[in-house]
């Protein structure tokens, strides 16, 4: 069964972590662009930032058999921050409509303060001008009543739900995000957000329509291999493999596809790996014979 | 360093700017009284923005980073000066520090001190930024350094965290209750004990207690455990 993570930060990962995932069966991802652990103090950070995962990150993906496919976004908590916030808005447009750019994302509240409502807004209306879904966090503290609120906003712009991805949700959310058109993401983590046993039991509960999972992985405590432990426990717990592949493939595949920048056809043979290769004279080698798939390594 | 010449009066600021220099001064031997020296002269007529953050940055070279520990005396005179929280906590680099901006207070102009501050707190090691956010209530007009306390309650780092939500009377004071909510609710969430909060009993709102209780429901749902302080931010035992 192929696998694809829908939300995960590689930038901050390593080679043996692609090696490793593409290994467990994941043949697809999307990273959505987010914050740094710290905060940045000038809009040019983030146009090196989003070159980055629309071209260095995509290739060093490919050269382990697994496609890279990016959403852009100002995050909910440098919303907050003046310094960059307009300006990273104003620098969107021209990076939307880029090959592979499959969401505006994330973003939603993390502190939900009236910024974050500004900005929020502000992207709704900046996916519905570039015709592209989008991909909401929600916050740690205060969850419920930051979904409620990302429920409501999304409601009075009129944004559609079907296009909508509402991350990071728990027993509590979950129900209340399946009662709108609203797909809903699931982050597997080893301590916080949601595990793999309660992720069973929310499978057993609600079904598979609209439920995705993801790691989430960045450069905090996290693992890059939480969709397939995923799905060994589902197997395991006895789901059956048609719901087990809706929610690590195809229900992805139908989301981000609505992007019209997912290419259905290809996801359907893994790409294959050339490792001579080159990213503007750069290669993710560092003196190991290349692995080129259908050839032994010299 | 520009100096204002309508700076204002300055009841407290002296004492305690006092006091913390024989503080460091009885620690750290010949090298401490050479830092003395220079912070003075750092902040004395005459030297620029340059020499100041210098000074404010190699504050740990030279002071080291050993716990300030004060003895019960000293914890009586700090209480006398009006640092009544606790202060065991500090290191030596960040008592430094505080020196520094509690000297430079008294000699820039309102604006000046803020773009100070600023600049030393934007381009600042997470170490700068507790000290900055240590000292900050006992700068005069501390209202004036709002976003760089609610800056500090984002970071990830839990070293600046601590310093800005724990055994620090800004936030309580000066925090408007969005921003006072959330950082109950992050201390609670990464573990930090809520007794460490100064003035948290003054703050408990029924949106704050709503927000603990939406916390704890989340927890039981996800088969975990509520933390047992939790009723300091419900303000039901």
């Amino acid at each position: 069964m192929k696998l694809f993570d829908p939300h995960i930060h590689m930038t901050s990962r390593t080679t043996m972590d692609y090696e490793a995932m593409a290994q467990a069966g994941i043949a697809a991802l999307v990273e959505p662009s987010f914050w740094l652990g710290q905060p940045r103090s000038h809009v040019g950070t983030f146009e090196d930032y989003f070159a980055g995962l629309l071209g260095w990150e995509r290739f060093r993906a490919s050269q382990f058999g697994i496609r890279h496919f990016c959403t852009l976004s100002l995050n909910p908590k440098e919303a907050n921050n003046a310094r960059v916030a307009q300006g990273v808005i104003d620098l969107l447009p021209r990076y939307l409509v880029k090959d592979g750019v499959v969401a505006v994302g994330e973003i939603g509240y993390d502190d939900m303060t009236p910024e974050e409502d500004k900005y929020f807004g502000v992207q709704l209306e900046l996916a519905l001008r570039f015709d592209l879904p989008v991909l909401v966090h929600t916050p740690h503290r205060d969850k419920k009543r930051g979904t409620e609120r990302s429920l409501a906003l999304i409601k009075e712009i009129g944004f559609p739900e079907e296009r909508v991805l509402i991350d990071h949700n728990n027993e509590e959310t979950l129900p209340r995000v399946l009662e709108t058109a609203c797909w809903a993401g699931h982050s597997i983590y080893p301590h916080t957000k949601m595990d793999e046993a309660r992720m069973v039991a929310l499978v057993k509960r609600y079904g598979a329509e609209r439920i995705l999972v993801n790691s989430a992985a960045d450069w905090g405590v996290s693992d890059p291999l939480k969709v397939p432990k995923t799905v060994a426990l589902m197997r395991e717990a006895g789901l059956a493999e048609a719901v087990i592949e809706t929610i690590v493939w195809d229900n992805p595949v139908a989301f981000f596809s609505q992007s019209g920048q997912l290419d259905v056809e290809g996801l359907a043979d893994r790409p294959g790996i050339d490792q001579t290769r080159l990213f503007e004279g750069n290669s993710v080698l560092r003196g190991q014979a290349p692995v080129v798939e259908g050839q032994t390594p010299r | 360093m520009d100096r204002s010449s309508t700076r204002s009066p300055q009841s407290t600021l002296a004492p305690v700017a006092l006091l913390f220099q024989e503080l460091i001064s009885r620690r750290g031997g010949e090298p401490a009284r050479r830092w003395l020296d220079d912070a003075r002269a750092a902040t004395g007529p005459g030297p620029d923005r340059e020499a100041f953050t210098t000074a404010f940055v190699g504050t740990a070279r030279r002071l080291g980073k050993g716990p300030l520990e004060p003895s019960a005396e000293e914890v009586s005179r700090l209480q006398a000066v009006g640092v009544t929280w606790p202060v065991g906590g500090w290191g030596l680099d960040e008592l430094g520090r505080a020196t520094l901006l509690l000297l430079a207070a008294e000699r820039l102009a309102a604006r000046e001190l803020l773009d100070l501050v600023e600049e030393c707190y934007r381009r600042g090691d997470s170490r700068e930024r507790q000290a900055i956010v240590r000292a900050m209530s006992l700068v005069p007009e501390p209202e004036r350094f709002l976003e760089i306390g609610v800056d500090a309650c984002r970071t990830h780092v839990q070293p600046l965290f601590e310093a800005i939500a724990c055994e620090n009377p800004y936030p309580a004071a000066y925090f408007p209750d969005l921003n006072f909510n959330q950082m109950v609710l992050k201390a609670l969430f990464i573990g930090v004990a809520l007794e460490r909060i100064v003035g948290l009993a003054g703050r408990v709102t029924p949106e704050l207690g709503r927000m603990a209780g939406d916390y704890a429901s989340e927890r039981r749902a996800a088969g975990r455990s509520v933390p047992a302080d939790i009723w300091r931010a419900t303000g039901e035992r």
